[in-house]
């Protein structure tokens, strides 16, 4: 009761009861948020698992919600997070950890495990509960599965070009050696066709290079970073030798892509890594090739990296006593715990698990199937802090000009990763000493808005109206009524809140009352961010391909499928298909497409030209998008064809009388009547371009560098990824302030060559 | 000449969408290394969509959730843009041409200025995680654009409509549902088709509020299904294939609802 008495809405009172009526008459429903769909097995188990636990506690019943096996999912449960879905479990990411419990959003289940007499930490791996620890020691979750990083091996191909298999013990010469040995151009077609390696390049799977070398990620206080160090240096060095310098190590395994193209898999790279146990699931099928895994080579000591899925009870959970009992005899119970590691994602937290005969399955491979828990020993996590992802971001964007395209020197890309991590563990600090903003002032600010627009309304909407006319704007007041609360609620009240956000810092895993004041502050760091800069110039150049080029060939192909015949409305219609294709499609397509070795290189190919590797190289990345939009002019060309069909023939036929040819009767004729047309065009192509959004996050998620990391990516990472909603708002504004400006010169400028002649389209 | 331009054209455009198919019907884990004809030597998959739409799970749950979506946010998007268009046409109110000028310059505001005072709007109600915040904005608030499309298909409607209806004393309701709106049946066409398109294949609502998977649409689990770290590329086109399906579907029973709906927008800007 005393939560409905202190709810500040009536709706929300409301809300509440129907919620609490419900609860109480129904059953206690517990949410958990689990694994991957995709994995039909371990679903079954688990909802079987479900109903005995159901039956052992009288009254519950559990719901079960997949989380999705994607790069978006750790998003999503931030999402429901700061939304306040009630959620009682949930799977994170272990390097999200320290985000979530520095936000105060996950529930210390300390209290739960002392008072717990059947619980025994020695049952699991130590390195995974103590990776879920906080510096006190209080202990937040329960792993699902973790892997440290290893190297995949393929023996035949070894064997067959009579190179000696390494030893566990091995060391980067010996693997650049082998790398070299391996590689070659075998139809000689000019093209590198057999790597050394497939060398895989997120950060995690970056590390143990590093560590190997002798350096750190960190300092240990977590307020320094160490990139900036010989050792760091040196291992770059070493991967950028590999893959650009000598070319004996392939590019296909990052992140993004690692799953397309796959020359490990296809048998054309002696070495896979450094990965997971996953793989193991991705080769079940693989039937060519024996293959192995061996520990990652090492040089001035021993080092490898741990990923780690694990569950946790978020601060939302309406049960946590339950999601405790959930976690310790489902989640973490021998049953599911062996299926998870059978089925190849990962290994099982849980030691019997992991060593049980169902996870081992000697008759497939890894022979060395030990070589996971033998390297546990030098195995180690990322840093935990709460902002890592976006560090992790920050330096990703300078790896891939390293790694990925090359043409940036190791020394270099340290440098800038030193700085950027720096500069961000900086503001960090300040952040901490930020005033909160008095309770209120969002209010305020909101009821100021609505009271400057109303008397606005009211000071200039004129003398009232006879009597007659007071029904008929009664009337208007009704049917406008509907679409003013919209209006207000949803366009324009929240874009004059964003105004006030972007002075404010905010997490949305925080409640309301922890904004803090940041005057001007995140308009100042706009103007320092580097990959701000390059958003802008990447989304404004992106706009200043595209709209021109779109606006041409639209018209161009709206002049060439004008004339009525059966063949030109058939590909009128496969003109016109694409562009009512959901930008996600487009992208899911094109990405393919675009691949190294997809049509449109298959095409160039075909007349000569070279392969650009459109995704992964960051001159091209725009230019792929701008190609992307150009197979989706449909629209445009379609309003072109209604404003052609506008026109006044009697000028063109005119003009042909007077001996006027094709291309001067449309420079001359046609072109001025469609002006109001281009306009049209010209405006929502410009507003469409600067929003573009699915397409990279679906394709590259900004790669690579931050070379396709467009406004609009850039804002939805800050706002709902990396929980900066005051700085997320002031990229809005800046972004709004743009297109109006752009927007206001076109029309200003429309004024000179835009012309509404008599017959023409338009008003 | 001009009909091999039209035919060069023509296969330009449609050749995505054949190697999607070629790609979805190839064997299993064979990348994309080989190039075309594998399809020849290897015979066609089929067994790639089955596997494809049981592994993106629930397809008949999403394709309810988008058509849902949709139909509700058509019928919303309609009546309320509808009832605004016909006020700012046909009816004398104070302050209307100040007004309309406002609605006017709100469609150069783009949907994300503001979308994160949104998110918190719903975050208060308790509405994330439901389809509430999709539909409300487009029942409600509607696009300008649709507003201001409506205005000038009222404003092209005589005067003197409205007036007999007066001296026969219909009032302002009937005679904006009886006499007008039908009308205006081509801008309803128009705005129906835009808003299916709109809604259909929206990304940006979906993927901050539609959370849990019982409540996914179709674009947003393609996209999480692309995304997926065991995805294989014949799978991934399979999927697409599949996903773009009900689109051509509805662009081909509706074809000349489709065109005229677009070629009407376009001729009224």
């Amino acid at each position: 009761m005393k939560t409905l008495a202190r709810a500040r809405a009536p709706w929300k009172v409301i809300w509440l009861g129907i919620l609490a009526a419900l609860a109480s008459a129904q059953e206690r429903v517990l949410h958990v948020m689990v694994e991957d769909p995709l994995l039909a097995e371990s679903w079954e188990l688990l909802g079987t698992l479900s109903r005995e636990f159901e039956a052992r506690h009288g009254g519950v019943r559990v719901d079960l919600l997949s989380l999705g096996g994607a790069a978006g999912t750790m998003d999503r449960v931030k999402l429901l997070l700061a939304g306040d879905v009630p959620l009682d479990l949930t799977r994170i990411d272990i390097t999200e950890l320290a985000a979530y419990r520095e936000a105060n959003a996950l529930v210390d289940l300390e209290p739960y495990f002392e008072g717990d007499s059947d619980w025994d930490p020695l049952e699991w791996f130590p390195i995974c509960l103590d990776a879920l620890r906080d510096e006190r020691g209080h202990l937040y979750g329960l792993p699902q599965t973790f892997t440290p990083y290893v190297m995949y091996v393929n023996l035949t191909l070894l064997d067959s070009l009579g190179i000696e298999r390494p030893a566990r013990e091995w060391s980067w010469e010996e693997f650049h050696a082998i790398c070299r040995q391996v590689t070659a151009d075998t139809d000689g077609d000019g093209r590198t066709d057999r790597f050394g390696v497939s060398l895989t390049q997120w950060l995690q799977a970056l590390a143990p290079w590093i560590w190997q070398a002798g350096g750190e990620l960190l300092d240990r206080s977590g307020r320094v970073s160490r990139w900036n160090e010989p050792p760091v240096v040196e291992a770059l060095t070493f991967l950028h030798t590999l893959l650009h310098e000598e070319g004996v190590a392939s590019d296909d395994a990052t992140f993004e892509n690692q799953q397309r193209r796959g020359l490990f898999q296809s048998g054309r790279t002696a070495f896979y890594g450094p990965v997971g146990y996953w793989e193991r699931f991705r080769l079940r099928a693989v039937r060519e090739f024996e293959w192995d895994v061996l520990p990652l080579p090492r040089h001035r000591r021993a080092a490898t990296a741990v990923a780690m899925s694990v569950y946790v009870v978020p601060r939302t959970a309406r049960h946590p006593e339950l999601a405790y009992a959930f976690l310790r005899e489902v989640l973490g119970g021998l049953p599911y715990q062996t299926r998870m590691g059978a089925i190849g994602n990962g290994l099982p937290g849980l030691i019997e698990a992991a060593h049980s005969a169902a996870v081992r399955n000697p008759g497939v491979p890894p022979a060395s199937f030990d070589v996971f828990f033998e390297v546990l020993g030098e195995a180690r996590f990322l840093p935990t802090l709460a902002n890592w992802r976006k560090i992790e971001s920050l330096c990703q964007a300078e790896l891939e000009g390293v790694l990925l395209s090359g043409d940036v020197a190791p020394e270099e890309a340290a440098r800038r990763m030193a700085e950027k991590t720096d500069a961000y563990l900086d503001l960090e600090r300040r952040r901490e000493a930020r005033p909160r903003l008095p309770g209120g002032v969002m209010s305020a600010a909101v009821a100021l808005a609505l009271l400057f627009a109303v008397g606005l309304y009211l000071t200039r909407r004129g003398p009232p109206p006879a009597r007659a006319g007071r029904a008929e704007e009664r009337a208007a007041g009704a049917f406008l009524s509907l679409w003013a609360v919209g209006f207000f609620a949803f366009l324009l009240g929240p874009a004059v809140v964003t105004l006030v956000l972007s002075f404010c810092e905010w997490s949305p895993l925080r409640p309301l009352s922890d904004m803090a004041y940041a005057g001007f502050d995140n308009y100042t760091r706009l103007w320092g961010d580097g990959t701000f800069h390059t958003s802008l110039v990447a989304t404004t150049l992106y706009a200043l391909l595209s709209v021109p080029l779109t606006l041409a060939l639209a018209l161009a192909l709206a002049l060439l499928l004008r004339a009525t015949s059966s063949l030109s409305s058939a590909v009128r219609t496969a003109v016109y298909l694409p562009a009512i294709l959901s930008p996600v499609i487009v992208a899911a397509l094109w990405h393919v497409l675009l691949d190294d070795d997809g049509l449109i290189n298959d095409l160039l190919a075909l007349i000569g030209a070279g392969r650009p590797r459109w995704l992964e190289d960051p001159s091209w990345v725009v230019p792929a998008f701008v190609l992307m939009a150009l197979w989706s002019v449909g629209t445009q060309m379609l309003v072109f064809l209604a404003g052609l069909s506008g026109l006044d023939p009697t000028l063109e036929e005119a003009a042909r009388i007077d001996g006027a040819g094709p291309w001067r009767r449309f420079v001359h004729v046609i072109l001025p009547q469609l002006t109001p047309v281009i306009l049209f065009n010209g405006i929502t192509g410009l507003i469409a371009a600067f929003q573009i959004f699915a397409q990279p996050y679906v394709m590259t998620q900004g790669g690579p560098g931050d070379s396709s990391r467009f406004l609009v990516l850039y804002l939805y990472e800050s706002a709902f990824r990396h929980l900066e909603m005051g700085y997320a708002s002031a990229i809005a504004w800046v972004l709004f302030l743009l297109l109006a400006i752009l927007s206001f010169a076109l029309l200003r400028s429309s004024r000179r060559w835009v012309h509404y002649a008599s017959r023409s389209v338009g008003r | 000449m001009r009909r091999l331009v039209l035919l060069a054209v023509g296969l330009f455009y449609a050749l995505p969408l054949l190697f999607m198919l070629e790609v979805s019907l190839q064997a299993e884990g064979r990348g994309l290394v080989d190039g075309p004809g594998v399809l020849l030597r290897d015979g066609a998959h089929f067994e790639n969509y089955a596997a494809a739409l049981g592994a993106m799970g629930g397809v008949p749950r999403l394709f309810a959730n988008t058509l849902l979506l949709t139909v509700v946010s058509i019928a919303g998007q309609l009546l309320c843009c509808s009832l605004a268009g016909y006020a700012f046409a046909r009816l004398e109110f104070r302050g209307r041409e100040g007004l309309f000028l406002c609605v006017l310059a709100t469609m150069l505001l783009p949907e994300q200025v503001s979308a994160i005072p949104r998110f918190l709007l719903f975050r208060w109600l308790g509405l994330v995680d439901t389809f509430a915040p999709l539909i409300l904005p487009t029942v409600l608030g509607g696009a300008p654009f649709f507003v201001f499309l409506f205005r000038q298909a009222f404003l092209s409607l005589p005067p003197e409509l409205s007036e007999a209806a007066r001296i026969d004393g219909a009032s302002e309701w009937k005679i904006y549902w009886r006499v007008c709106l039908p009308l205006v049946r081509p801008m309803l066409a128009t705005v129906g088709v835009l808003t299916f398109l709109a809604t259909w294949n929206d990304f940006w609502a979906p993927l901050l509020y539609l959370l849990s998977p019982d409540n996914r649409t179709l674009t947003l689990a393609l996209a999480g299904f692309h995304q997926g770290y065991n995805t294989a590329v014949e799978h991934m086109m399979a999927a697409t294939a599949v996903v773009i399906a009900p689109c051509l579907l509805v662009y081909f029973l509706t074809q000349r609802l489709f065109l005229g709906g677009i070629r009407t927008a376009a001729s009224k800007h």
